[in-house]
């Protein structure tokens, strides 16, 4: 068979999915860490002041890759809340319910650290701009899909597949909400980065690096933690499998 | 055909109990008299906030009553009935959402400009009120039977229905009041009248198939 096909249906089902992931944690949590350092030393101490907002605006390194994660997140969230709804994949239903908290607290520590940069640049720690509030309905998501999902737990198959419906409602929605919440008012600065050129977005190549190196750490860490949890949780919801007491007879 | 016998006797079940079609009235009685206590009774603070405060007692009024969209036909089993019957589910669906609108939707509508009275809002802004919540409303009953089918075998589900449905209905309120603000600005409230209805199309179509799918998994 073909090496990719065969890799392919080796992690769909849950033995191999553990026992391939477990090779996966340490490379990914040493490459998450050592990316974090650099980027932060550079950030922090390296990377220039800005022209406008000197030095306050360096908790963009932790903002913006931050918020980043949080909307990547929940599209992961809702791709594999399809697969584990339409296929009933027990694999996808993990990685699902693994992101969730992950993309919460990167959805929490976006609006925490805007917060903190708001109070002395817009001289307020919230203000009902299109962007926050975005976030904040996010965050609802989030805790809508956690919540469905708590509230089932005696029977995690169904819950699973309830907060896979959550999460898909939700990503319809999502641009709807983006919209609305954008026409609706606005005074958060532009996007961080242009790929298209434009005027604005970073230019300088020694503010966008750390940047760029802090979002590559965040993609990593979110692989380390959603594998570690998703392992987890298939340990938890295959506890009478006879792979799962295998694994506990070999270690 | 059965779409008709369904909401007959939804509607029928509702009227039995009064208690269905007052309580979100007096509870937004209730509510609206906490407004001029709170911020004082000056005319003019009540009549800057009318539109945003009309909109959402509407909102939470008809949020109280989803819970029991399906709750009731779950637990007689008359819900596994209807899935039985060769109905399709959706249109079972369509037809619940339609008696949750003629019970509690329809009410809120023609009691708003009551509510409205009492903020002071101003006199050419009735007209868009009550238009604008006659698109909107359907739209809550609607994304209710949602909220509705996804928590009705848990015993507490109120909470967790409101985090569920809240970030779905944010677009809706937000044309929705401000259909009605512009209007009390002057300006002309049809770009956001078209939004709303927009949403309203959007949610007939989607919403029965997402509640539908909701009932087979919790069904199971």
């Amino acid at each position: 068979m073909n090496k990719i096909v065969k890799f392919y249906h080796e992690m769909g089902s849950p033995p191999s999915f553990y026992r391939i992931t477990g090779h996966w944690l340490k490379p990914l949590l040493i490459l998450a860490l050592l990316l974090t350092v650099y980027g932060l030393i550079d950030g922090l101490f390296f990377a220039p002041p800005d022209y406008q907002q000197g030095d306050s605006y360096r908790i963009m390194f932790v903002h913006v890759p931050a918020a980043w994660m949080s909307m990547f997140i929940y599209f992961i969230i809702g791709v594999s809340g399809i697969i584990a709804f339409v296929w009933r994949m027990k694999v996808a239903e993990a990685v699902m319910m693994a992101s969730a908290p992950i993309g919460a607290l990167f959805t929490a520590l976006t609006l925490l650290t805007g917060m903190l940069w708001g109070k002395p640049m817009w001289g307020t720690y919230w203000d009902w701009d299109a962007r926050m509030t975005s976030e904040l309905i996010l965050l609802f998501l989030y805790i809508g899909v956690m919540g469905i999902y708590s509230a089932y737990d005696d029977d995690p198959r169904k819950a699973a597949r309830l907060a896979a419906l959550v999460a898909i409602i939700g990503l319809i929605n999502l641009p709807i909400i983006r919209y609305s919440v954008e026409w609706w008012t606005s005074i958060h600065q532009g996007a961080s980065i242009s790929i298209m050129g434009g005027n604005s977005g970073i230019k300088e190549w020694s503010m966008l690096r750390p940047l760029l190196v802090m979002a590559l750490a965040t993609k990593f860490y979110y692989l380390y933690s959603m594998l570690h949890r998703a392992r987890s949780y298939l340990l938890r919801t295959e506890q009478n499998k006879s792979w799962v007491s295998k694994q506990f007879i070999e270690n | 055909m059965r779409f008709w016998i369904l909401l007959q006797r939804d509607v029928l079940v509702a009227w039995r109990k009064k208690s269905n079609i007052y309580q979100p009235l007096v509870f937004q009685l209730l509510i609206v008299t906490m407004f001029p206590l709170g911020l004082g009774a000056g005319a003019q603070t009540l009549q800057k906030i009318a539109p945003a405060v009309v909109w959402i007692l509407a909102l939470i009024s008809t949020l109280i009553t989803l819970e029991n969209i399906f709750k009731d036909d779950y637990e007689d089993g008359s819900l596994a009935l209807y899935t039985l019957s060769g109905m399709s589910l959706p249109v079972a669906v369509i037809a619940k959402a339609a008696a949750h609108w003629l019970t509690t939707g329809l009410p809120v509508i023609i009691f708003a400009p009551v509510i409205a009275v009492l903020l002071h809002l101003p006199a050419s802004a009735y007209g868009i009120l009550m238009l604008s919540l006659l698109i909107a409303t359907p739209i809550f009953s609607l994304l209710g039977t949602v909220g509705s089918a996804l928590i009705m075998n848990l015993k507490n589900g109120g909470m967790l229905l409101s985090v569920l449905i809240m970030p779905l209905l944010a677009p809706v309120l937000i044309f929705g009041a401000g259909a009605v603000l512009e209007t009390t600005l002057g300006n002309t409230p049809v770009g956001h009248i078209t939004l709303l209805a927009g949403c309203f199309v959007l949610s007939l179509t989607l919403a029965p198939l997402a509640a539908a799918a909701a009932i087979k998994v919790n069904l199971e």
